[in-house]
């Protein structure tokens, strides 16, 4: 631990990336540069429905969980069972418990835990998190009043959401509000807010459910579900149907409709022509109802479908871009010279108090410069590589870039949250609401310290493989959809990407250098 | 080694708040040097020319039990701290008394001690209040006002609010169904015959 003073105040520091790691990432960032500029391309085919892929369900061990959880309602439904009641508690933990956030189990438990570990799962779990969410759970329960058949009615007005309100734009002001909560107002430090949020999101998507059809809130609204929707595009397991002529053929389509006892898809999919994990749930509804047992989970390479399968709207690769700002403001607002800069803006335009509008001034710019930089760079290429198609493909089509290096850099930081700052977890289990508890000393803070969970080593060896996978998948996209999207033949010109290679490198370069720097302790 | 390490880090100079992140206006909590007395509130802000750190000490006074705020201000742009007079006042911020009756009393004028400017208090009745530090500096009123709370705290009203609006929801889309619903089933009955 390091300690870094900034202006007298003494401040506790997670070390940074050593340099070590730092060089050899450079390095390997120039030379992937260097070759992806150089070398022949050739555009892959887009068909993702392939035979070989590894089905979940065939393997040894993990394969009768898959089957179980896939079968049976009750194991989801215990789940479900299960996060409602630490869901409940968070927010009396929240309401009734101490305001010390290290001694409260709102404040641990769902940003340095939940909020810290989700992003993990997603890679290994796709969008299971959404399964069983507790907020969906509470407002399915309040109103279609059925633990998990079908309900008929459904006690909902089913009305269409308006047009302005679909896509992903609602999902993305929510997620701007989100860290404007969490960073500006700092609700990470407040029991109280944290479970004012908890609750507010519960009354938000049970307004939803009684409202419009299905599961508007998951699709459009939810700032959780998106993101995670999106980060899964990049997960390692993905729900297909296991034979597609079955589907094509199929004059019921249950996936979509549901039957009798079962829901149809929250989000309206049809299994048959599903290419992408982001709006899937992974409720598992579709598996529960298809007459032909024609769905399964598989495995399948992590960026197959951001290299080639998706394809974006603009509201979401808008979404992913600002995803991108928001995870490198994560990092930014937990240096050390953040609160100095912020001192200093705010003397600038006459702020005053808890510095809000430089805060809100800083997220802005934050995301303008991001999503600036990107139209900017995806303009250079639309322009390098002849522009044949239109800007708006390549705006669409490029913002796949943003995700892994999003992805990438929101781990690693969170590795750093989540080995470093869970030691106290265990305490706050046993005593949720911190009866009694006194804040965390310093000599504590300490101790905590030593007792990572993993070693430093581990953690900065992890890191670093974050920040080049994610910038590897990065300069895979770019070629491949630059390759689909070049005039006659890509072969070598690789070299007329160069704006979005520069866009990846710069990118990766900032998170690097963001996590070589020493990190102010959360909590 | 790691418990030298630890005395030292008991030895550090108390003036040198040390903290993990932290956001300005927000409370945070932290143990004296000596773990028997209870903890303390801090707050930190900005306001015009000066930085402002307000601590409250116990963090959660009760009723009938004296405490302590302090305020230390420095200047911005050469760090020096404030020498003048700082009004402290007094104001109920509970949800109806804060709205309706929201009356302000002056617990005192000070002036700084070591550079700290110290007002005791003794509430007989618990509940939320606001504190307000105001001075004047360079012809320019600086008003700050800190969150203070007495006794336990009375957390049913979010709760209360989550239930209601839900209620009111589910309770208009039911009213509302009711009325759809046959007229829809009339409809289908009329279009199947
Ligand atoms: S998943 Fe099953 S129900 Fe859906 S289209 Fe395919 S075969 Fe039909
Ligand atoms: S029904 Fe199937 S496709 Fe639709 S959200 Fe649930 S798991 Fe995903």
């Amino acid at each position: 631990m390091i300690y870094c003073s900034v202006d007298g105040a003494l401040m506790m520091t997670h070390p940074g990336l050593p340099e070590f790691w730092g060089i050899c990432i450079l390095i390997m960032m120039i030379l992937t540069v260097v070759w992806a500029m150089t070398a022949p391309m050739t555009a892959m085919k887009t068909a993702m429905h392939g035979a070989g892929a590894l089905t979940l369900a065939r393997l040894p061990v993990v394969g009768n969980g898959v089957r179980l959880l896939a079968a049976n309602r009750w194991v989801p439904l215990v789940l479900k069972l299960a996060m409602v009641s630490l869901f409940l508690l968070v927010i009396a933990a929240g309401l009734f418990g101490t305001p010390f956030p290290e001694r409260n189990l709102a404040t641990v438990l769902t940003w340095n835990l939940w909020w810290g570990g989700l992003i993990f799962s997603i890679f290994f779990l796709g969008s299971a998190w959404c399964a069983i969410c507790p907020w969906d759970a509470l407002a399915q329960w309040l109103v279609r009043r059925r633990l998990w058949r079908r309900a008929r009615p459904n006690n909902s007005l089913n009305l269409r959401v308006p047009r302005w309100l679909r896509g992903v734009w609602p999902a993305l002001w929510l997620l701007v509000g989100l860290t404007w909560l969490e960073l500006g107002m700092g609700i990470t430090l407040d029991p109280h807010a944290t479970a004012l949020v908890a609750l507010l999101i519960v009354v938000l998507a049970t307004a939803s459910l009684a409202v419009f059809r299905r599961k508007a809130f998951c699709r459009y609204f939810c700032p959780v579900g998106r993101t995670v929707g999106s980060y899964s595009q990049l997960a390692m397991v993905e729900l297909r149907p296991i034979d597609a002529s079955v589907c094509a053929r199929c004059k019921t389509l249950d996936c979509y409709h549901g039957n009798q006892e079962i829901e149809p898809c929250p989000t309206g999919l049809v299994m048959g022509s599903l290419k992408q994990n982001n709006y899937c749930t992974s409720c598992g509804n579709c598996t529960q109802s298809c007459p032909h047992a024609n769905i399964a989970w598989r495995l399948r390479p992590p960026s197959i479908e951001a290299v080639r399968g998706a394809r974006p709207q603009t509201d979401e690769a808008w979404f992913m871009v600002a995803l991108l700002a928001l995870t490198a403001l994560h990092g930014l607002t937990m240096m050390p010279f953040w609160e100095a800069w912020m001192r200093a803006l705010a003397r600038a335009i006459g702020d005053s108090g808890g510095l809000l509008w430089s805060f809100s001034l800083g997220l802005a710019a934050c995301l303008i410069s991001v999503g600036g930089l990107y139209a900017l760079l995806a303009a250079a290429t639309h322009r390098l590589t002849g522009g044949s198609q239109p800007f708006r493909r390549y705006l669409t089509s490029f913002a796949f870039v943003a995700l892994p290096l999003a992805f990438a850099y929101h781990m690693a930081h969170n590795l750093n949250h989540l080995v470093r700052e869970s030691a106290g977890v265990g305490g706050v289990l046993r005593n949720p609401l911190g009866v009694g508890a006194l804040p965390l000393g310093m000599a504590e803070k300490q101790i905590r310290h030593m007792n990572m969970l993993i070693y430093q080593d581990v953690v900065f060896a992890l890191q670093a493989g974050l920040l080049v996978l994610g910038f590897l998948i990065a300069v895979r996209i770019v070629r491949h959809r630059g390759a689909s999207l070049l005039e006659a033949g890509a072969g070598s010109q690789g070299w007329r990407l160069f704006p979005m290679l520069l866009f990846a490198a710069g990118i990766s370069g900032f998170n690097l250098w963001l996590l070589m720097q020493p990190m102010v302790m959360r909590m | 080694m790691k418990r030298l390490f630890l005395l030292l880090l008991f030895l550090l100079p108390p003036c040198q708040f040390a903290g993990a992140h932290h956001v300005l206006g927000r409370p945070t909590y932290s143990l004296s040097e000596d773990s028997n007395t209870p903890p303390s509130m801090q707050v930190e802000t900005q306001i015009g020319a000066y930085f402002v750190s307000y601590m409250a000490f116990p963090a959660f006074p009760k009723p009938n039990e004296p405490g302590r705020v302090s305020v230390y201000a420095t200047r911005l742009d050469d760090g020096a701290p404030f020498q003048g007079e700082i009004t402290f006042s007094v104001r109920d911020d509970s949800w109806l008394d804060g709205w309706f009756a929201s009356r302000k009393e002056v617990l005192g004028v000070q002036r700084p001690n070591d550079n700290t400017h110290r007002q005791g208090f003794i509430f007989k009745n618990e509940g939320d209040y606001i504190i307000t530090a105001e001075f004047e500096d360079g012809g320019e009123p600086y008003i700050i006002d800190f969150p203070l709370r007495i006794g336990e705290p009375v957390a049913v009203g979010p709760i209360g609010v989550a239930v209601g609006v839900i209620t009111v929801i589910l309770v208009g889309v039911n009213l509302v169904q009711r009325k759809r619903l046959p007229r829809a089933g009339k409809q289908g009955r009329r279009a199947a015959s």
